[in-house]
């Protein structure tokens, strides 16, 4: 037992000391993982179905920033406002094919399952399915390894936060996903297409009724779901590079995000999203790296077993 | 009838978030008795049922269940399996029957429900296991053939008609071997004769097998030719209490109705 | 009406090139970060042998296929039903007949003589050993698995796991692994078969009897993170489980009773010899139960888990029993890989595994015994196929782009699989029609 007190004692040392620093990087984690969080929580609200191959998406987001800052930085150091044109270039750009990706996975993977009424567990399937078959596509014909991506910039610390230096990286991340989420909020808090997702979340059959049409509504979702995540993917992809299978641990931990705040609840993705993030930043001072991930899956069957509706609870009809 | 109280239902509420579903329910079912439990609709009808037969947990109060061997069991904390193996059967307000299956699988398992698992005698098929299905195969064309549904027992039972998925139920439940059998609107949906069929079966039942019934219905006509006894809820409580003659001539009860579309003499 | 006509025609021609297109790229050439529209051009501009015709140019080729694609379906279209009838009514007597008795064990009996001589006629090297590893093993994995999808209606996308466990139990009795064997005495592979069982099982239970309570898409991650927790251990524990770089050398069997003496060596065929009498055990085993009051019990919670809990079946049991029954084809299987080929490492044990083996029971007709059997030879087959002589441009890793094609195809047009049990066909016929209460295990909505 000494030991263990020993351990802990010790840990808690680092843990002090790094704080700030882990406390940032988790942030920034929780960004990403609230953008792709998003995307889940959102098809799920309107079909009450978890779109397996989202992590896909993240991963076409990633290649396509990839393939665009390629082509456009090649080996030169980018600065200034070229840097600012370059990131928002990457994210319009990972949006885009995101959305583009997400809109095919629909109308391929879901849509005749839809049409044919079919029992949820061949859209689970479906979508184990189609991510497979995109991820290996990707992998064969952009190639099997890990390749970095060119910088926009130079990562230098930009400042310092309670001693903890904070990365140029950290801060486009965290101005990014703050315009994304407040513009999300918007969009489903005041817009028309905003109300149609919360009519179809909360009664899809009563929504067409209504006059609500429930093909584009779930078409707007994907696309909406679909920009977030290839964002994210771009995003993530800056800081450690594209391989084919990145979407895959990713995406698994933004699903603990989105099931952390509550399947279905907007809000609660992109809260779940930052104290996902956090924590495991955070365990990384206790737990060997190897077994990081482990946390995160630990965390996702935890609330799955105690608290499957999440901190926030699951209600997309509610105005998230 | 006997004096026996095959069901005591002391002072229950449940609630669900902010909203009280039963609020302080108290009743009691009689051995052998046909007890109907009516109200408008919303009033916590088949929340009660829910909450006799293991599906919802009440917060509060006791439900006491006279289980075979008489032994008083008490139902809440109970899963709804082992309140269906202590002795209460239930029919659903939409029929679930297992769709697929045919109606005598759909009996077949109701009756092999209650006995062990033996996998291990599953997988090797002894003579044990064999005996066992010989008998379930027995029962459940005994339970067909009360139920009048012997000329369908090879139907699939979503090709079934309302009134017979109903029969269909009330076999299976039967096939538990129950010492009560809960009806949820078995009349919902029938036609006229069907509805005359279903009450001879249900009093049929009762004299025959010995097995009380308690039911929900909206149909009054039904109600009041089939029940002994009644009880009344409206927005979870109970509000009245009594034979038929009396519940008829009740106010709070008229009252209760007043406005909603319920007719006497409606049933077709 | 001309104009509509055109246009439903231009959309379905349309949607035949797109299909044929992508087709095209999915047998391609490959391409890397460098030359990332290689493989998209050569798939298209490349010369290759029109099926060992002759040589032509690929766009040529696969516009013509995807010609006769879109002349087949609109003759499909037209005809479809008429020729489904026809050939229902041509098969229908010996389908009937297949029903009866003896009819089906005479059609056993064939099987299993086919099976037994089955190495006398294929001499190859490559596939004597693909017909253990590969053919065999995910045989007998596939009507594990069928179990827990197929009776009882359980994703299970962790199942590799059980496999792993299976293989690593090997190891451990044999004294393989850094930890000590039991009671210090290093068995013969052999005698592991009944303990790896015996603890897949019981890995099984431990795995289900938390997990099985939730709604079937959560269950679902639940057991893909489960897979991924028992890969990263045994990838880092390297002081019980040898870690990346695998086990010990594991023994192969051997048998030593009374005068009986043999050992299995290097070559394969005694392997297969040896599994095959576990599938056909499990086979009996496996369909005596399918049509038991367990198997019963199973298709009642998967039809309306309410229902089938108001007559007395209680879910949790029945679930945690199909797991664990499940895992104990996984748990022989891995025996057989780890004595077979001497060592494993943490490394073959991966998601895309537990997904080979969810094509496999999707594909062959989830429910279906013979189905499953049928689908995981037809598709191992396949795949060993590709691998022993790879078209063009074809990697091993490939191999997943088709069977996630498949998954996808097989839940548009035959989600009840090649070979279906007729209960099950009639399920997802019911739940397309809006009829019965199947769902509600995968969504958790309320009765």
């Amino acid at each position: 037992m000494g030991g263990f007190g020993h351990y802990l004692a010790s840990h808690f040392d680092t843990l002090r000391l790094e704080f700030w620093s882990l406390f940032v990087g988790g942030v920034a984690n929780g960004f990403l993982y609230g953008m792709v969080a998003v995307g889940y929580t959102l098809v799920y609200g309107v079909l009450r179905l978890i779109n397996f191959a989202h992590s896909e998406i993240f991963m076409s987001g990633g290649f396509a920033g990839y393939f665009v800052m390629k082509a456009l930085i090649g080996t030169s150091v980018p600065s200034g406002f070229a840097t600012v044109y370059l990131i928002v270039i990457g994210i319009v750009v990972g949006g885009l094919v995101g959305a583009i990706v997400a809109t095919i996975l629909e109308r391929v993977a879901y849509r005749p399952l839809r049409r044919r009424n079919a029992p949820k567990l061949a859209y689970l399937i479906s979508a184990i399915g189609a991510s497979y078959f995109l991820f290996n596509m990707a992998g064969k014909e952009f190639g099997r390894y890990s390749i970095s991506m060119p910088q926009p910039y130079i990562n230098h610390p930009v400042f310092k936060i309670f001693g903890a230096p904070v990365q140029l990286y950290y801060i486009v991340i965290l101005i990014a996903g703050v315009i994304m989420f407040l513009g999300l909020d918007r969009i489903v808090a005041k817009t028309k297409l905003g109300r149609s997702i919360r009519a179809v979340a909360q009664d899809a059959e009563t929504a067409s009724l209504m006059g609500v049409n429930i093909d584009r509504t779930i078409a707007m979702t994907f696309i909406v779901g679909g920009a977030l995540g290839g964002a994210a993917g771009f995003l993530f992809g800056l800081g450690t590079g594209v391989v084919y299978t990145m979407g895959f641990t990713p995406a698994l931990k933004a699903f603990t995000a989105a099931v952390l705040g509550g399947i279905g609840n907007l809000r609660g993705a992109m809260i779940g999203g930052l104290l996902l993030g956090v924590v495991e930043s955070l365990s990384v001072v206790f737990v060997q790296a190897a077994y990081i991930d482990v946390v995160a899956f630990g965390i996702l069957v935890a609330v799955l077993l105690f608290r499957p509706t999440g901190i926030l609870g699951e209600r997309l009809g509610r105005a998230a | 009838m006997s004096d026996d109280k095959i069901f005591d239902v002391d002072s229950v509420t449940l609630r669900f978030g902010g909203v009280i579903s039963l609020n302080d329910v108290s009743l009691h079912q009689n051995r052998g008795e046909i007890l109907a439990v009516i109200g408008p609709n919303g009033a916590g009808k088949t929340s009660l049922f829910n909450s006799l037969t293991g599906v919802y947990q009440p917060q509060e109060g006791n439900i006491t269940f006279l289980g075979r061997d008489a032994k008083p069991i008490s139902i809440i904390g109970k899963k709804a399996h082992r309140v269906s193996a202590a002795g209460v059967a239930r029919t659903f307000q939409a029929s679930r029957m297992f769709s697929a299956l045919t109606a005598f699988e759909n009996v077949k398992i109701g009756a092999e429900s209650h006995k062990g698992i033996g996998v291990v005698g599953a997988m090797l098929k002894g003579p044990a296991t064999r005996r066992g299905e010989k008998a379930s195969d027995a029962k459940t064309i005994e339970l067909l053939d009360f139920v009048g549904l012997s000329h369908r027992a090879n139907v699939v039972s979503a090709s079934l008609s309302y009134g017979d998925r109903r029969r269909l139920e009330i076999a299976r439940g039967l096939a538990t071997d129950p010492q009560v059998l809960l009806l949820d609107e078995p009349a919902a949906g029938t036609n006229p004769s069907e509805k005359v069929q279903l009450t001879d079966l249900i009093r049929k039942v009762r004299d025959v097998m010995g097995v009380s019934i308690l039911l929900i219905e909206h149909d009054m006509k039904l109600v009041m030719s089939l029940a002994e006894r009644l009880y009344v809820l409206n927005f979870g409580s109970v509000i009245a209490e009594g034979t038929p003659q009396e519940i008829r001539a009740n106010d709070a009860v008229i009252e209760a109705y007043l406005g909603s579309a319920v007719d006497e003499t409606k049933g077709a | 009406m001309k104009q509509v006509l055109n246009n439903v025609l231009l959309r379905r021609f349309l949607i035949s090139v797109a299909i044929l297109a992508v087709l095209a790229v999915m047998t391609g050439p490959s391409g890397s970060t460098l030359t990332p529209t290689a493989g998209f051009t050569g798939s298209f501009a490349e010369h290759s042998s029109f099926f060992g015709f002759f040589e032509t140019i690929r766009w040529v080729s696969f516009l013509f296929l995807a010609v006769v694609f879109f002349v087949v379906w609109t003759v499909w279209l037209s005809w479809g039903d008429r020729i489904k009838s026809g050939v229902n009514r041509a098969v229908s007597a010996p389908r009937a007949a297949t029903q009866k008795r003896p009819i089906r064990w005479g059609i056993a009996a064939v099987l299993i003589f086919v099976a037994l001589i089955l190495p006398r006629v294929v001499t190859d090297p490559f596939w004597q050993a693909a017909m253990v590893e590969q053919i065999a093993v995910y045989v007998l994995l596939a009507i594990g698995l069928n179990v827990v999808v197929g009776f009882a209606g359980l994703l299970d996308l962790g199942f590799v796991a059980f496999y792993a466990i299976g293989a690593y139990t090997t190891a451990w009795v044999t004294g393989a692994l850094p930890t000590p064997a039991l009671f210090g005495i290093h068995m013969d592979p052999f005698f592991a078969i009944p303990i790896a069982i015996l603890i897949a099982m019981l890995a099984g239970i431990i795995l289900g009897a938390p997990t099985l309570r939730l709604r079937g898409d959560y269950l679902a991650i639940v057991t893909l993170g489960f897979g991924e927790i028992i890969t990263i251990f045994a990838n880092n524990l390297y002081g019980i489980t040898g870690g990346s770089q695998g086990t010990a050398l594991i023994p192969h069997f051997s048998l030593h009773i009374g005068p009986i003496k043999y050992l299995w060596g290097l070559k394969p065929v005694p392997y297969y010899y040896l599994t095959l009498i576990f599938v056909v055990l499990f086979l009996a085993a496996f369909s005596l139960l399918e049509h038991s009051r367990v198997g019963r019990s199973w298709t009642a919670i998967r039809e309306d888990e309410v229902a089938a809990e108001s007559v007395g079946i209680n879910p949790l049991k029945y679930k945690v029993m199909a797991f664990a029954i499940g895992a104990s084809t996984a748990g022989f299987a891995g025996v057989v890989t780890a004595s077979q080929s001497n060592n494993i490492f943490p490394s073959s044990f991966t998601l895309s595994f537990s997904i080979n083996i969810l094509v496999l029971v999707i594909f062959g007709g989830m429910g279906s015994i013979f189905g499953v059997v049928l689908g995981a030879m037809i598709i191992q087959t396949a795949s060993m196929y590709l691998l022993h002589s790879p078209p063009s441009g074809y990697q091993s890793s490939d191999l997943y782009i088709y069977l996630g094609a498949l998954l996808v195809v097989m839940m548009i047009f035959r989600p009840a699989g090649l070979v279906p049990s007729r209960r099950r066909r009639r399920e997802i016929v019911l739940s397309e029609a809006g009829e019965g209460h199947m769902d509600e295990v995968l969504t958790g909505d309320q009765p």
